[in-house]
């Protein structure tokens, strides 16, 4: 692992923020339950479209205050809906603040959260939507939902990509031409259609846990077939090599030369195609979710917070703080796909 | 030139009858190796020597039953340490390859798998018991000649001979009856070349294996087999002892520039038309200087005594008669 980090830091520099950068963001996105100032669905009725809230270190009469504080808002103009803030007093950040009860991790219920200001002023760093609703928390407990479902869907058509393509390519004949005629009719649907029209096949009263898991199993079986023909195409080709020659002179049986010797070559490929389908997977369930038929409210999720933006073109010009997720969804693409990159080149032993 | 050459007693470790060996070109088949005749014994390097495309490798490949799908053994017998390996099924041979068999190849860098490290190759050639591998390898390494510091460097890192020594090292791992050695010296240079074919030569007379020496090289031949076998257009034409007899077979003696070759007849097409119309005369009949109107039919391989033959109605007879 040390090895892994020294090579990836030599090879690039960028590749190597990317890399941690990912990490602290999964690790942030597995700890939303703590994390979070509000509970994902708590709605200050009397703020919505609230801009993201000022933080202030120095007060009106011009005195600094060691702890960043807040002032309450109030709606200025009722019809744009534009907030002042109310100079009067002031609410300092404080951590382990209490609130409604709320569950974190399905395991023990608590009052406290990790931030927050007194009643009634409220902390919005990303602003709220339309219910009032905390934007910042819901991105957080969102891209539980949404890095989840990537990497969970990548692993599955991972798998199910390396078991056909390595069987079709290794053992050719029949199995080859059926395994290889399956993948071609997924492939021959366009992705999204398919992708709507399985979602179709259920129903739409499905519990949030169902729903996840749905999407999960959509995505990941769209995904696997391109996968499965490319690593067809190099099983294919490796299986000529002559070390694979000279495994079947030591002996070896056949599943031991496919999963030893002849799969963890095409890895240079798999994972680089791994980590740039990543976002595939994000941008697919946003989609779903975009057309509410995927994570449905009032669970967050990147897809959803985006959908309730659609139609109303106000947003970008009045509330663009509701467009946050996309920037998350570009932020997470970009740093995968330079990832994936160096990847390549760092696992493999020829470059060491 | 190298170290005492003896043959051992004679058991017979592999034994080829009367094998041919056909490649399948849509409905025709066409034959890759004629009638061959051979058989290995414990303790000996023999030295297959014959043109490229003459069929040494197909034959190599013939006995560890790797030959590609477009080729088949027609017919014939292959017997290695008393087992027949002919017509029995890919999970029985597969038991045999690296225990009874071994074969060291002719690119060590391709065959070397580039994800792996040394020790991670030696692990998967062994076959015993892994416990006793930890000390086996750090012995087999020494025994190559290389550093037990090698064993966690990738092939890529290492040179054409250190990779050609490891190759031999996952071929000697299991102690196997017999080792093939397809043109194991042909990507090295000629001290690189020495250097290995003596550390075979150290081999053989340490644990004694049958070694099949595969090369195009007559003059290494020469000076290391203690048999060589001459193969020509899939077939053996000659097999002899090059330190006790001369060779008699008029391609043999072409080869080692004895006498010259019969241009007069050959055509391009005759050389490029190999394999083909074996039944009706002997093989050799365009190219050979000796040639007489007898020759005119097929001719087989014919055993002088235990160990050295030939295919020629010439010699073959003399030696009968």
């Amino acid at each position: 692992m040390r090895n892994f980090l020294g090579r990836l830091k030599k090879y690039s520099k960028v590749s190597y923020f990317s890399f941690w950068f990912l990490i602290i963001f999964y690790l942030v996105s597995f700890f939303a339950d703590i994390l979070i100032p509000y509970h994902f669905d708590y709605q200050f009725r009397d703020k919505p479209y609230h801009p993201p809230s000022k933080i202030h270190f120095i007060d009106t009469e011009g005195r600094f205050h060691i702890k960043p504080f807040v002032y309450e808002t109030f709606v200025d103009d009722p019809i744009f809906r534009t907030y002042k803030e109310n100079y009067s007093v002031r609410y300092p950040i404080k951590f382990l603040v209490d609130g409604p009860e709320r569950n974190v991790f399905f395991i023990f219920k608590t009052k406290k959260y990790l931030f927050g200001v007194d009643a009634p002023a409220g902390i919005f760093l990303f602003g709220t939507d339309t219910y009032g609703r905390d934007i910042f928390s819901r991105l957080l407990y969102g891209s539980r939902i949404s890095l989840s479902i990537s990497i969970i869907g990548v692993l599955i058509s991972f798998v199910l990509g390396m078991i056909t393509g390595g069987f079709a390519g290794y053992f050719g004949g029949i199995t080859d031409q059926v395994l290889m005629r399956i993948v071609e009719i997924l492939m021959v649907f366009p992705s999204f259609y398919l992708m709507l029209s399985l979602r179709a096949m259920f129903p739409l009263n499905l519990s949030s846990i169902q729903v996840y898991f749905l999407i999960v199993m959509i995505l990941s079986l769209i995904g696997w077939a391109g996968l499965a023909r490319i690593i067809r195409g190099m099983v294919l080709s490796i299986k000529e090599e002559d070390y694979v020659l000279a495994a079947r002179s030591l002996g070896l049986s056949h599943w031991r030369i496919l999963v030893f010797h002849i799969l963890p070559n095409t890895f240079s490929y798999t994972i680089t195609a791994i980590t740039i389908s990543v976002p595939g997977y994000i941008i697919g369930e946003s989609a779903l979710s975009l057309l509410g038929l995927g994570i449905q409210e009032p669970y967050p999720s990147w897809g959803n917070i985006l959908s309730s933006t659609v139609g109303n073109i106000r947003v970008i010009s009045d509330a663009p703080w509701l467009l946050l997720a996309g920037a998350f969804i570009f932020i997470i693409l970009i740093n995968f796909n330079i990832l994936g990159d160096a990847l390549r080149n760092v696992l493999d032993p020829k470059n060491w | 030139m190298y170290l005492t050459r003896k043959t051992g007693e004679m058991e017979k470790i592999l034994e080829i009858k009367n094998l041919y060996v056909g490649r399948i070109d849509g409905t025709k088949i066409l034959p890759v190796l004629n009638n061959i005749e051979l058989s290995i014994y414990k303790g000996e390097l023999f030295c297959l020597v014959g043109e490229s495309g003459s069929g040494k490798t197909t034959l190599a490949l013939s006995i560890i039953r790797l030959l590609p799908k477009s080729f088949r053994i027609l017919s014939g017998e292959i017997i290695l340490c008393n087992k027949k390996i002919t017509g029995i099924s890919e999970e029985l041979i597969r038991g045999l390859r690296g225990k009874l068999v071994s074969m060291i190849f002719q690119d060590p860098g391709a065959y070397l798998d580039p994800l792996f490290n040394i020790d991670t190759h030696l692990r998967e050639s062994f076959h015993g018991n892994p416990v006793e591998f930890n000390q086996l390898k750090i012995k087999v390494i020494t025994e190559v000649g290389l550093s037990p510091e090698i064993l966690s460097v990738y092939p890529h890192q290492l040179s054409g001979g250190q990779q050609q020594r490891v190759l031999i090292a996952m071929a000697l791992i299991n102690n196997p009856s017999i080792i093939i050695a397809d043109e194991p010296t042909t990507a090295l240079d000629v001290l690189t070349t020495k250097q290995i074919i003596k550390l075979l030569d150290q081999i053989r007379i340490k644990h004694n294996p049958g070694m099949l020496f595969i090369t195009h090289d007559l003059n290494l031949a020469l000076s290391t087999g203690t048999r060589i076998g001459i193969m020509y257009r899939g077939c053996i034409v000659e097999i002899f002892k090059p330190n006790k007899e001369k060779p008699l077979h008029p391609y043999t003696k072409i080869l080692m520039g004895y006498s010259e070759e019969n241009h007069s007849d050959i055509s391009d097409t005759t050389l490029m038309d190999t394999k083909q119309e074996t039944d009706e005369k002997c093989i050799f009949f365009e190219r050979c200087p000796e040639k007489k109107p007898l020759c005119n039919r097929k001719v087989d391989f014919i055993w002088r005594d235990e160990t050295t033959g030939i295919r020629c109605i010439k010699y073959g007879q003399n030696s009968q008669m």
